[in-house]
């Protein structure tokens, strides 16, 4: 990280069985990707409450990405749905808070799927460099 | 404060590369809590393991971090070191720096930095980290294996082989699923049979195992080690324990309908044995429900049943089937309206069965007999000897009961010997129904008028109960003026001085007015009296209510019929002369449902008539029955609808007398119905409300039916119709007989009871019903198995259209010893031998734009064993393979498939894109891509290699179960490789062409794989569940029961008494669902709460 470019920091909250698996597989495979992202690995992304996300946000982070699996594929049977409209819910209130809502971003990655995990980072990570710092713009 | 230790592996180079582990280890040693950190080359090693077991006593360690490669890998191998080391399992935590970091990031800096980052937020989770231990569940030491082919087989026997007591569950009657329809098996060419019997046999007799096949899956729950399931074992309506298996009811029983084991290449019986290896032994009945025409009936009778017997010559039996339900079964088989013909199925293909006319048929050539009743002392009274108050007669006296009727007239039968004219019904065909029913000790006295000679009351005094049935004679009037003139006549008056041998005699012009039976019958009757004969009807011929037959024979007797048209007046000076008419149009329905006949003015026109016959209804005579019996405003009388008991207590009535006028049928209807509530109420028991279930054929049945037309009824030529002969002359033997062949049998079994007369051991249980079995199990093997695509959607291949057009597995029964051409290749359509067979394979596999996308994979290779099988059967036939690839992977594939090639069949790569018939040959018309050209290949015979699809029905077990399955609808195993026979939920394993197309030594080898995996849990007296589950804290729990309605598991349920949630840990699989839900953080995952997530956060964002 150079001086006087911007390097957002991201957290990301990946369900054990795909998303996490996924960035695993895209480690086996070497695959890079930027750094600013740190994972927090969950069960099930059902296990993600908007409170941790706010909870990102306030503590200095400028994006938060969640993975989970693909509709029909959750572990626990239908968690990914509980989490897809919880997550609409809350973008719908980032947007009142002032937080654009594209610093918060779903995306459902199969455990084999590692170079799409790979590509939605690098893809977030640029757009969350675009966006600038929350702290920074307070958008 | 914890004390923390962290442990940094190097994994060689692959983290210590790219992560500067040293300036990492003296980072880490300065955040708050770690008071040990340490990097070596390998952590997972044997002395790297040492190393944390060290420094956990060493140092007194609270807590672990372990900074490698991905938790999945070495997780558990940490959690073992940490329990080594004395330390609880649940406090050891895994940082995935190489996975996530060292292989995904170049810089060096940035590499350790995020590394950083990732190490410490899990440093903050271990601070929070409770020891857990993990939740022992007792294991119920009992397996389910849902599919009885060969992969439920040979998992229910290695389980059971273990000493494991095992429950086999199986749709069908007899175990052996498809392998054992096969002919040999490719590519050692073993008798599938000879192989395949002996471990079924090895089922039924293993003492382990509790074999339930006719059974379903009706319910599932509970999760790994003990599992609740309901299992239904369905009807056989044969008892399984008294049935020896010897087949004398085979013999017996006259419905065929399409043999299923022999792919429908041959028929078998309704009660029946799926193939003589059959295990268990058993028979079983097909009941679908009650057909329709049965349904339709009022009585009741049996028409399924009786048409069967006749197609079986059956007659005295047919007869007595009939005459269970229905004394008049002579008179019926003449004049019945038979509301049955109107609703058989048969209709649907062509036209519905000349049922009525095969009751008479059986009339004629079934004899009775009179069984001698012993009375039972209880006496009856019936008013009235129609077919209403005899059928009532008749049903009693079957039940012992002492039947006394007594009849006003002369002569016995009611409107039957009143009011249908001899050519219709002859005297003698009435006399021999009454004769049946007097055979059972029905007493009649005739001349005898209830009301006159005899009151009511005395009956009610001197008989137990009373039934009345005494028609509707009294004529209704047109009210027009000159009704009353000479010469003006009501029909019901007409027709009984007819019918009694009085002498009438007509003027020649005679108008009848009215279009009912009645009207129809006494215009025929005028006619023969030598009169011109005009029908006046008010509405148009759609609203007549007269049988339509009886209308076209009318017409055809010289009849005129005037639509729409109404007397207004008739003219005369003491006899009539002229009747004046009115024209109608139709209006708008009225409350019959028929359009209301409106005059139209001016319309006014004159007939001249010597004789009118006023056949507009008629009604009740009822005004000799006192006011304690309810009337109706149509003056009949008011009665019960399920007993037919009339307002006064022991007195019942039926027939015209409380419907008006109506069939013969209905009344017998009546009859029946008040005899049932007379002996309900005398003998105190409860008559239970029928409930049909009705039985229609699929419409693919109906749809490959061959039409075939209905019998006609041989008729008098209207020359000959001069005197009061029978117009109908009934059906002989042989008509009879190709008419029953007709029936489409919907119900199946038609319940004629044949079998029940020639079971010894008397095991037939027609009113069998099904049980319900629960079973505690603790690991469930799934073996649902497998069909062929449906070969009605291949239409280009010309399958159902082209007989000899046949499947991979109907070619396999042909090729089978004990098949239906006992293992001699044969066409279909003419039995003789094919000298060329074209086998298409992939037929409906890879084909994603308009089949299966897949390769079904078996079929390359039964294609080559069909040929060469062919080839041994008919030595000069020929057969051609169309292919796409042929895929031969598998140990001595290849060989098989190079002999089958030496041995002369022809394989052309290339798709097949019609299959037709010219002048009786079939041509193939396809495409050889190795030449690039067309080709058209004449065949005898064409066999599809039809793709492999799901077993039809299994996703309604796969639903039950809660287990996924592919976008193809195979069931999804947990891992595609290293968890091949497991199901993503616990304890729940798959084996067998459930799971995807597979051959026989895969699907073994995979059962086994099934089976022992559930051994391995069934062994254990505890299971161990991750405790990291989701609890309660009751403090703050307010009972909102959000999280109830989130776990996808049942696992948390609410404590009405105490108002909080409470948690069935073994239960829950710890996805947290119900952590993000609850509104008051009273739900926490333990070791993945709130407050943790909130620390990680915090710690990964923060910079140092």
């Amino acid at each position: 990280m150079s001086e006087g470019t911007f390097e957002p920091k991201i957290i990301g909250f990946f369900c054990k069985w795909c998303t996490s698996a996924a960035a695993d597989l895209a480690g086996t495979s070497r695959k890079k990707y930027p750094a600013n992202l740190i994972p927090i690995r969950f069960f099930c992304s059902s296990r993600v409450d908007p409170q941790h996300i706010l909870h990102a946000f306030k503590n200095g982070a400028d994006g938060v990405l969640i993975g989970g699996c693909h509709f029909g594929d959750c572990h626990y049977q239908n968690g990914n749905y509980k989490t897809a409209r919880r997550i609409a819910l809350l973008h719908n209130l980032l947007e009142d808070m002032g937080i654009s809502k594209q610093r918060l971003r779903l995306e459902w990655i199969s455990a084999a799927e590692g170079d799409r995990f790979t590509k939605v980072v690098k893809a977030f990570t640029d757009e969350i460099t675009n966006l600038g710092s929350l702290k920074g713009n307070g958008a | 404060m914890k004390r923390i230790g962290v442990f940094i592996c190097h994994c060689g180079i692959n983290i210590a590369k790219t992560v500067d582990v040293e300036a990492l280890t003296e980072q880490i040693k300065k955040y708050p809590g770690v008071v040990h950190a340490e990097n070596y080359k390998y952590m997972c090693s044997d002395p790297g393991q040492n190393i944390i077991v060290e420094a956990i006593k060493k140092q007194k360690l609270d807590a672990v971090v372990v900074a490698a490669c991905s938790p999945t890998l070495h997780e558990n191998t940490f959690r073992n070191t940490s329990e080594r080391g004395e330390l609880n399992r649940y406090v050891c935590e895994m940082a995935n720096i190489r996975e996530h970091c060292s292989w995904v990031h170049d810089d060096r800096e940035i590499a350790t930095k995020k590394a950083f980052h990732i190490i410490k937020s899990l440093v903050e989770k271990v601070r929070l980290n409770e020891p857990l231990d993990p939740i022992l569940v007792d294991v119920t030491k009992k397996a389910l294996v849902i599919g009885g082919g060969i992969a439920g087989i040979q998992s229910a026997l290695d389980i059971a082989n273990s000493g494991i007591e095992t429950i086999l569950v199986e749709k069908s009657p007899s175990i052996g699923g498809h392998m054992i329809q096969l002919s040999e098996t490719f590519p050692t060419l073993d008798c599938s049979q000879c192989i395949m019997t002996p471990k079924m046999v090895e089922v039924a007799q293993h003492d382990k195992i509790k074999l339930l096949t006719y059974s379903e899956i009706e319910e599932i729950s509970g999760s790994i080690g003990n599992f609740k399931v309901k299992v239904r074992q369905k009807s056989p309506f044969v008892d399984w324990v008294k049935c020896n298996g010897c087949g004398e009811c085979d013999l017996v029983c006259p419905v065929t309908t399409d043999n299923e084991f022999e792919c429908g290449l041959s028929s078998r019986r309704a009660i029946y044995r799926p193939f003589p290896q059959a295990v268990p032994n058993k028979f079983t009945i097909s009941k679908l429900g009650h057909p329709p025409c049965r349904i339709a009936c009022p009585a009741g009778v049996n028409v399924q049943g009786y048409i069967a017997l006749i197609s079986a010559g059956k007659y005295k039996e047919a007869l007595e089937l009939e005459r269970e339900a229905n004394p008049f079964a002579s008179v019926c088989g003449r004049v019945c309206n038979h509301p049955c013909e109107a609703e058989c199925a048969r209709g649907e293909v062509d036209q519905p069965l000349a049922i009525a006319s095969l009751k008479r048929f059986i009339v004629e050539k079934g004899s009775y007999p009179t069984e001698q009743k012993k009375p039972n002392g209880e006496k009856i009274a019936v008013v009235g000897s129609g077919p209403g108050g005899l059928s009532c007669a008749y049903f009693l006296a079957k039940k012992n009961y002492q039947v006394t009727v007594f009849e006003a007239e002369k002569v016995i039968g009611g409107m039957l010997v009143l009011g249908i004219p001899e050519f219709r019904l002859p005297r003698a065909a009435i006399k021999e129904d009454i004769d049946y029913i007097k055979s059972f000790g029905v007493e009649i006295k005739t001349g005898v008028e209830v009301g006159e000679t005899i009151s009511i009351n005395e009956l009610k005094t001197n008989y137990r109960a009373v039934f009345i049935s005494t028609g509707a004679y009294e004529e209704m009037k047109l009210n027009v003026e000159g009704e009353n003139l000479a010469g003006a006549l009501h029909c019901i008056g007409f027709l009984k001085k007819v019918n009694l041998g009085d002498k009438v005699t007509l003027g020649k012009n005679v108008v009848v007015i009215g279009g009912g039976n009645a009207a129809v019958d006494a215009a025929r009757v005028a006619k023969r009296l030598g009169s011109d004969v005009t029908i006046l009807y008010r509405r148009s011929r759609k609203e007549m209510p007269a049988n339509s037959w009886e209308v076209e024979e009318a017409e055809r007797e010289g009849i005129k019929i005037e639509f729409l048209v109404t007397p207004s007046k008739i003219f005369g000076t003491e006899r009539v002369q002229e009747i004046e008419c009115l024209r109608m149009e139709l209006g708008e329905p009225d409350e019959s449902g028929r359009r209301r006949p409106i005059p139209v003015k001016g319309s006014e026109f004159k007939i001249p008539i010597d004789n009118v016959i006023v056949a507009i209804s008629q009604k009740p005579i009822i005004d000799w029955l006192g006011k304690e019996f309810g009337k109706t405003k149509w003056g009949t009388l008011v009665v019960d609808d399920d007993t037919g008991e009339t307002t006064v207590k022991g007195v019942y009535a039926g027939g015209d007398v409380v419907s008006g006028p109506d069939t013969v049928i209905k009344a017998v209807a009546a009859g029946k119905k008040a005899a049932e509530a007379i002996n309900a109420s005398i003998k105190g028991i409860k008559i239970a409300r029928k409930e049909y279930n009705k039985a229609t054929p699929e419409p693919e049945k109906l749809r490959q039916t061959k039409k075939a037309p209905r019998a006609e009824m041989p008729k008098l030529t209207t020359d000959q119709r001069k005197g009061f002969d029978e117009v109908e002359l009934g059906f002989n033997e042989e008509t009879a007989k190709k008419e029953a062949a007709r029936c489409l049998n919907c119900a199946i079994c038609c319940e004629c009871k044949q079998c029940e007369t020639v079971c010894e051991p008397d095991a037939i249980a027609h009113d069998l019903e099904d049980k319900i079995l629960d079973f505690d199990v603790g690991a469930i093997v799934v073996a649902t198995g497998y069909d062929l695509y449906d070969p009605e959607r291949l239409k280009e291949y010309g399958f159902g259209t082209i007989p000899d057009v046949v499947t991979s597995m109907q070619f396999e029964r042909i090729l089978s010893a004990s098949g239906p051409t006992v293992g001699e290749v044969k066409r279909p359509s003419d039995g003789s031998t094919p000298k060329r067979i074209v086998f298409i394979q992939c037929a409906g596999s890879r084909d994603k734009e308009n089949h299966l996308e897949y390769c079904s994979k078996i079929c390359c290779m039964y294609t080559a064993k069909h040929a060469l099988l062919y080839k041994h059967r008919v030595h000069d036939g020929e057969p051609i393979i169309f292919y796409i690839d042929v895929r031969t992977s598998g140990k001595g594939y290849e060989e098989f498939y190079n002999r089958v090639t030496d041995e002369g069949a022809t394989y052309i790569r290339g798709k097949v894109s019609k299959v037709y018939q010219d002048n009786g040959r079939i041509i193939v018309l396809g495409a050889d891509t190795l030449s690039g050209k067309q080709v058209e290949v004449e065949t005898d015979m064409v066999v599809l290699a039809l793709g492999i699809v799901p077993k039809k029905g299994s996703e309604d077990v796969v639903r039950k179960l809660k287990i996924q399955c592919d976008a193809n609808a195979f069931l999804s195993e947990a891992h595609p490789k290293l968890k091949p026979v497991e199901s993503q939920t616990a304890g729940i394993f798959l084996a067998g062409a459930a799971q995807g197309p597979k051959d026989i030594p895969e699907v073994v080898a995979q059962a086994s794989g099934a089976a022992s995996k559930a051994i391995g849990i069934l062994v254990q007296d505890k299971i161990a569940f991750e405790p990291t589950v989701a609890g309660v804290d009751e403090d703050l729990c307010s009972g909102c029961s959000i999280c109830v309605a989130v776990c996808p598991y049942s696992a948390r349920e609410l404590d009405k008494e105490e108002m909080v949630v409470k948690v069935v840990e073994a239960l829950c699989q710890g996805c947290g669902s119900c952590s993000a839900a609850c509104p008051s953080g009273a739900a926490q995952q333990r070791n993945l709460i709130d407050r943790q997530i909130e620390k990680m956060v915090e710690s990964a964002l923060e910079e140092n």
